[in-house]
């Protein structure tokens, strides 16, 4: 019989109840309340920064032709934008107006020059948006000027119908990528990466630790009497796996809350209003919860290698800076993936078992990598998953009993042999 | 024959732990691992139990390899001692006895028990880290006999324990060993060992020294050891050949007699030197085997 579900339930147990985890479990959901109150608050910053209603008066010298119909054809596509002509107001009453009664300014035009008078000159996107509306505004009236006529520059003006669509070389047809929908499942996958990359290094490090502490403690002689190493670091993973497990629930559970409470919950914010979690697709849950496990079995049997091998708990965090560094590297493959995750980086990088799991299940999410490129990348994935676990089982029952000094590689090696 | 170990040699790079070492153990013997520092006893210990391996030989438990034998065969109470310190000492003897092989109640059930037994009832819910070392080593070893295993194998048990504890861990081992459980355990108190063991292995630097029961070994010795008690001239013996003085207490004095030395010749000078008290002839103790035969070979 295995003794894994007495070692998960004692890693468990014996966690669940202490100071650092309840603290991290809770600064999580702290963390996942503040989120769900971002997005009004993102809203207001943002609508205070955009310039809202814009009001002009333009000046131009008598006898030219008038630019203002055309800015107000540009404008009209606007919300709010407000043209009023020369001679609507005289001078003195223009200025007056800016000043003290908040109209955006004044537009002095003399020939070529155009220049914007106003009392807010630092704010950029007001003077963006100005100049914006204005160089459409002067690329219709000199296209007016050229002789075309009313449909030409309507024609030549007009929005662009832009489409996407995708063929397959697995022959079913590509459905049509909406924009909107792709921008929600990139902001998806970089939420679930995000937390693939966190478990990762999270849980790891807590493996990693727990198995120095346990050498340290010297509790591992007794354990390694007993019961086989690999069983050893199998609960001791598993374990610390369902804590983690357990903690992500939770803060899911607080997002979710968090989402029907309010009016805007922090999958709104994340994923955009319209994609709550409720609409992410049960395939991509599957994937997530397919990666996830894989890519966390994989690492951990690496941070629980590196934790046998240190003597002391305070060497531990010298090891396991490499493994942070090889998720780092996993991480921004994924991220460069979402730019274009069909590149060739991307292809590599989700075959590759220590980034595939991040740059894979990314890929999945956005673009549509062929079945044999996913099932590639399982397969991969999976006999590196047994054979880590089955070399960092041999390094285990090596470290575990190795007292006083840190080993080197060499040594490892050398022992393995034996 | 129960516990037999071949040949068994165990090298760490450039040094022999053990070096071709073969004993025997009985079923149901109390049995004494002796040796100086660094012999090998918990190299010999670690590759009995399988938890390194050994370059040459094997070890068998009636024939059979010992990973074959099954959960809870054994219990062992390593020299370096160690328990999960934020685990309470009820919950940690019952999660021992679980990976030994109990199921969830009876692991609970006997963990009481044994606190009981060991009076440490007070303890049971405090956490490992808040217990003195003593009491650290009394749960680790009841965490080795609390599936009741039918081989106990204890690395220098006494060592830490107190007098009145030291008492309670011989009762107990006695009470097992009645039981029919074989017991080894190793030790430095020579004296410990003496009083309770029947067959003993004796190693120095990886290789056997000495291997038998220990009455045997004794006689084997031979009487060679005088004590004299003398009220008189307590030099008496210097003029006497073949006689060393191995100790002067307050009470008599301890010589070892030579080859062909009559026994009978140092009483007579004892007597010509004044009254005598005590004459006896005596068994080494397993101290001065010990400290003869480790000396012999170093």
């Amino acid at each position: 019989m295995s003794m894994i579900p007495v070692l998960v339930q004692r890693e468990f147990s014996s966690r669940v109840k202490g100071t650092a985890y309840i603290v991290t479990t809770i600064i999580g959901v702290l963390v996942f309340v503040a989120l769900s109150f971002l997005p009004p608050i993102m809203q207001r910053i943002s609508s205070s920064l955009a310039p809202g209603a814009i009001e002009l008066i333009v000046y131009e010298q008598p006898g030219e032709e008038s630019i203002v119909p055309y800015l107000e054809q540009v404008g009209a596509e606007r919300e709010g934008f407000i043209v009023h002509p020369a001679g609507t107001f005289d001078e003195s009453e223009a200025y007056r107006k800016v000043l003290d009664e908040g109209l955006s300014g004044l537009l002095l035009v003399d020939g070529p020059l155009y220049t914007f008078v106003t009392t807010d000159a630092s704010n950029m996107m007001l003077n963006d948006e100005i100049q914006i509306v204005l160089n459409q505004a002067v690329s219709r009236w000199n296209a007016v000027r050229l002789g075309l006529s009313a449909d030409d520059v309507a024609s030549l003006f007009g929005r662009v119908d832009f489409r996407v669509r995708e063929v397959s070389p697995l022959g079913e047809d590509g459905e049509e990528i909406d924009s909107a929908a792709q921008g929600q499942a990139m902001i998806l996958a970089y939420f679930l990466l995000f937390m693939i990359y966190m478990a990762l290094v999270m849980y790891g490090n807590m493996v990693a630790t727990g198995v120095a502490e346990e050498k340290s403690s010297r509790i591992m002689e007794v354990m390694v009497s007993t019961v086989k190493p690999l069983e050893l670091m199998l609960g001791k993973i598993i374990g610390v796996g369902s804590l983690g497990l357990l903690q992500f629930f939770i803060w899911i559970g607080t997002g979710l809350v968090m989402n029907t409470l309010g009016n805007s919950g922090v999958f709104d914010s994340l994923l955009g209003a319209s994609a709550a979690l409720s609409s992410i697709p049960l395939e991509t849950v599957l994937w997530f919860g397919l990666y996830f496990v894989l890519g966390y079995f994989l690492y951990a049997s690496v941070f629980a290698a590196a934790g046998a091998l240190v003597a002391r708990v305070e060497e531990v965090s010298q090891v396991v800076t490499i493994i942070m560094m090889i998720i780092m590297v996993g991480f921004f493959a994924a991220y460069i993936s979402f730019l274009n995750p069909n590149s060739g980086l991307a292809r590599v990088a989700s075959l590759v078992p220590f980034t595939s799991p991040m740059v894979m299940f990314s890929r999945i999410v956005l673009g549509s990598p062929s079945l044999l490129e996913v099932m590639a990348s399982v397969v991969i994935l999976v006999a590196s998953v047994l054979l880590g676990a089955w070399i960092s089982a041999k390094i285990y029952r090596i470290g575990v009993l190795m007292y006083g000094k840190r080993l080197s590689l060499r040594q490892v090696v050398m022992l393995m042999r034996d | 024959m129960s516990l037999v170990a071949t040949e068994i040699t165990k090298r760490f790079r450039d040094v022999t732990a053990v070096d071709g070492l073969s004993f025997t153990v009985q079923e149901g013997a109390l049995f004494g691992f002796l040796g100086p520092n660094g012999a090998g006893k918990t190299t010999t210990m670690r590759v009995v139990l399988g938890i390194i391996k050994a370059d040459e030989g094997q070890v068998t438990w009636k024939g059979e390899p010992f990973h074959r034998l099954g959960r809870g065969f054994f219990g062992y109470l390593p020299e370096e001692r160690g328990l999960y310190p934020k685990m309470r000492v009820a919950e940690h003897l019952s999660f021992l006895g679980r990976i030994n092989g109990l199921d969830k109640h009876k692991a609970r059930r006997e963990a009481e028990r044994w606190i009981e037994r060991f009076n440490i009832g007070d303890l049971s819910r405090k956490r490992i880290e808040e217990l003195s070392k003593g009491n650290q080593q009394k749960v680790q070893t009841i965490g080795t006999m609390l599936h009741d295993p039918e081989l106990l194998i204890l690395d220098e048990p006494f060592s830490g324990l107190d007098p009145v504890n030291t008492a309670l861990l011989k009762e107990v081992l006695m009470e097992s060993h009645k039981r029919g459980k074989t017991i080894i355990f190793s030790s430095h108190r020579m004296d410990q060992v003496e009083e309770i063991c029947e067959d003993i292995v004796l190693i120095n630097r990886g290789r056997m020294i000495l291997h038998g029961n220990l009455r045997q070994i004794k006689k084997s010795m031979g009487r060679q050891i005088l004590r004299v008690s003398l009220e008189g001239d307590v030099d008496f013996w210097a003029k006497i050949p073949g006689l060393d003085l191995l100790a002067s207490r307050a009470d008599y004095q301890e010589f070892r007699l030579g080859d062909g030395v009559d026994p009978n010749d140092v009483l007579r000078a004892a007597m010509r030197a004044g009254q005598v008290v005590r004459f006896e002839l005596v068994e080494p103790s397993l101290d001065q085997i010990f400290v003869e035969k480790v000396g012999a070979t170093a």
